[in-house]
């Protein structure tokens, strides 16, 4: 008896120990009102919107028909998506690297020994904390290519020539957009990176400069390995930062001249808002997410890697 | 793989599939196609509107006078600054999120048009027989704001568009008078110019302001007739007079008669830009008066209106509508239609100091208001063809625009220009 007892109390631990490795029922107790919330308002709404890029709704009757994939069909021949999607990539090629690049290079300046570095940390992080629309109106007035002071300046200068119609024309337009958009996206990536650039031990550095590692070599190979999980999180918030571009695009240019500068987040507001084409509007929304999932793949990948290390 | 891969993994994958969904769910709309149902009446209602900061106050003194009478609390809600441009978009989010207005100014044509097809406006015909509005409102006004044969709206102003001039920097390039043909207009932009002024205020951002310029040279190159016939899509725009048109339009910015840039430039820094003699003239309605030059404090004879010439026999000017509709989904709708019952009333049309009102007696008083009585005796000998961004639709609008934005920015030549245009308006009116 004694025996079967204590063989049973070792076994039971086992038998109860399984479903405990997911949590068991009461763990899924604990997700409902958290489930609850994301399934009345990721959920639900992701599906209807789903199910109207199937019909013909204009968005605001009550009635509507079902037309198959025809908005799908014609978002692939659509002209303006295909500029939508090319500036989308152009976007998030030039905001995701050059405000991770100067981000890290103002945290290594910083980082180093430079006067004043709280002042200047709050120059530079000034910017991020702008409303969208206080922002795209002070650049709208800096571009302005009568009396913007671009231009004032340039003329100042001597270099007349150069004085653009920036938002007035296609050439210039979007890389016009994307000038504020790196100037107050610059300020995130910096502040993170100097936060990890101040929880490298020094003792690397020690030892680096021990083995006769030059500044460079220095940067290369203790630097840039430290910063990696800082590398995720700036890249990944970046990208997602990038990809959802709609604000700075809508206040300076509204999608033009023409349609220039239209971004597919812009499109779909279009489509869906202005045009009264909610089902081909949803269409492009639902385009624009498998995308965003497709993107951000590699990203939960490696995280998914990292974590279980 | 450990519980904790597996939880890490999956919360990661429901964080990614979060993110997406959200973007889709934030992107649209929901439950727009729902039953629509009249809401209870209540003591309380709510005006959409997009009145400036310059008139909202009188808007909201008149309105706070009519609660005080009718026992109602009215909140008025305002979004100045960016035309039909952003203002529809907002009304129709609100509507569809179940917490529309009781009541919303809106632009007739094809502005209004959307509202009234999917009967998120309520059929106002009851209250045109209850208030006798058709008696005292302008009829064509009142067609302005029909549609398919609903009265959806009350139109409480009818403007017309013209040429408005700055008379210091007229007098500055010896322009003694208004140009009474198209030539002269021309020679007078030359003048400017030389003088080192430049002649026209428009902005290009969103289209619609410098339309403006170009339905005003397609009138002149086409003629009444037959611009109105292009508007309705009944004849092709595939022709030499809209050729034309277009070709005049590129020279105005080659000439350098436009600002430099105009079509980055936002419409709302046009008129105070045009008030504080930035340009010599603009194309604008009396609104200009009321909003701008008042407020500026300079006197009215600093400024000076005019028809633009067209030399057509019958000399037109574009115009537009505006007015009101009621949420067909309120529960206030006879309460709606009171406060617009005294909105339209001629005395509260004068307070509000709308200088194109539809209402007989409503007229602007020539001492207060001078340059806009001037619009009230224009408009007796002087009809009006449908502004353009009314005429279409908005995405044909959007798509004229780019055309538009082609033609000035060297992409596309007049004669493309207007092969674009039959393009888009016939694919319109097939559809």
């Amino acid at each position: 008896m004694t025996a079967l007892t204590t063989a049973l109390a070792r076994t039971e631990p086992v038998a109860w120990r399984k479903p405990k490795r997911h949590g068991g029922l009461s763990a899924w107790l604990f997700a409902v009102p958290a489930l609850a919330v994301y399934v009345v308002f990721l959920v639900y709404p992701a599906l209807t919107s789903l199910w109207f890029s199937f019909t013909d709704w204009d968005g605001l009757s009550p009635t509507y028909n079902v037309v198959g994939l025809d908005n799908y069909a014609a978002v692939v021949q659509d002209p303006v998506v295909a500029t939508a999607a090319k500036n989308n990539l152009v976007w998030t090629v030039v905001t995701l690297t050059v405000p991770v690049v100067m981000g890290l290079a103002l945290a290594i300046l910083l980082n180093g020994k430079v006067r004043g570095k709280p002042i200047l940390r709050l120059i530079f992080y000034t910017p991020a904390v702008l409303p969208l629309v206080s922002i795209a109106s002070i650049w709208g007035w800096l571009y302005n290519p009568q009396y913007g002071a671009i231009n004032e300046f340039l003329r100042l200068i001597g270099l007349d020539a150069l004085a653009q119609p920036w938002l007035g024309q296609d050439s210039t337009a979007l890389a016009a957009v994307m000038v504020p958009a790196i100037w107050l996206r610059t300020g995130f990536p910096m502040l993170l990176y100097l936060a990890a650039l101040q929880g490298i031990p020094k003792e690397l550095y020690e030892a680096a400069t021990v083995d006769g590692a030059t500044r460079w070599q220095q940067f290369l190979f203790v630097t840039m390995p430290s910063l990696k999980p800082a590398h995720y999180i700036v890249i990944a918030l970046s990208l997602i930062d990038s990809f959802k571009v709609f604000d700075l695009i809508y206040a300076m240019t509204y999608g033009g001249p023409g349609t220039t500068t239209q971004v597919m987040g812009t499109w779909m507001y279009a489509n869906v808002f202005q045009y009264y084409n909610a089902g081909y509007g949803t269409a492009i929304a639902v385009v624009i997410t498998v995308v965003a999932i497709v993107v951000s793949i590699p990203y939960v990948l490696s995280q998914t890697r990292e974590h279980s290390r | 793989m450990t519980g904790n891969a597996f939880t890490r993994r999956g919360f990661l994958g429901l964080s990614a599939s979060a993110a997406a969904a959200f973007g889709l769910a934030a992107c649209t709309g929901t439950g727009g196609a729902s039953t629509q149902n009249s809401a209870p009446a209540t003591k309380d209602m709510r005006m959409f509107t997009y009145e400036g900061d310059e008139t909202i106050g009188l808007l909201k003194t008149q309105v706070k006078n009519w609660d005080a009478t009718a026992d109602m609390t009215t909140t008025v809600d305002s979004l100045p600054g960016s035309g039909a441009a952003q203002y529809p978009d907002k009304l129709r989010t609100e509507l569809l999120g179940g917490k529309g207005p009781d009541l919303w100014r809106i632009w007739g044509g094809q502005i209004g048009s959307p509202f009234a097809t999917a009967k998120q406006a309520a059929d106002l015909a009851p209250y045109y027989e209850k208030f006798g509005w058709g008696d005292r409102i302008n009829e064509n006004a009142v067609a302005g704001m029909t549609f398919d044969g609903v009265k959806s709206g009350v139109p409480f102003l009818v403007a017309a568009v013209g040429a408005w001039t700055n008379q210091e920097l007229f007098a500055k390039a010896k322009i003694d008078n208004p140009p009474t043909s198209y030539a002269e207009l021309e020679e007078a932009n030359d003048r400017l110019l030389a003088a080192g002024i430049t002649p026209l205020g428009t902005g290009g951002k969103y289209g619609w302001h410098i339309m403006r310029l170009f339905e005003y040279l397609l009138e002149s190159t086409a003629g009444p007739e037959l611009h109105d016939k292009l508007l309705v899509g009944a004849e092709s725009w595939d022709r030499p007079e809209v050729v034309e048109a277009f070709t005049r339009f590129k020279k105005w910015q080659d000439k350098k008669w436009i600002p430099e840039g105009a079509l980055g430039l936002d419409p709302s820094d046009i008129e105070p830009a045009f008030v504080q003699g930035k340009t010599a003239y603009t194309i604008a309605g009396t609104w200009v008066e009321a909003a701008f030059i008042v407020p500026s404090k300079k006197p009215a004879s600093d400024f000076s209106t005019f028809l633009l010439p067209t030399d057509q026999s019958v000399v037109r000017h574009s115009g537009f509508v505006e007015g009101y509709m009621i949420n067909a989904n309120s529960g206030n709708k006879d309460k709606a239609a009171e406060l617009i019952d005294f909105i339209v009333k001629p005395e509260t049309q004068k307070a509000l100091q709308n200088t194109s009102s539809t209402v007989t007696g409503a007229e602007p008083e020539k001492s207060k208001l001078p340059l806009s009585a001037e619009w009230a005796e224009i408009n007796k000998t002087s009809p009006f063809y449908t502004i353009q961004d009314q005429a279409f639709p908005k995405k044909q609008a959007d798509q004229y625009f780019t055309v538009q934005s082609d033609i000035l920015q060297g992409k596309i030549t007049p004669a493309e220009s207007a092969k674009q245009m039959q393009e888009i308006i016939s694919a319109w009116v097939q559809k």
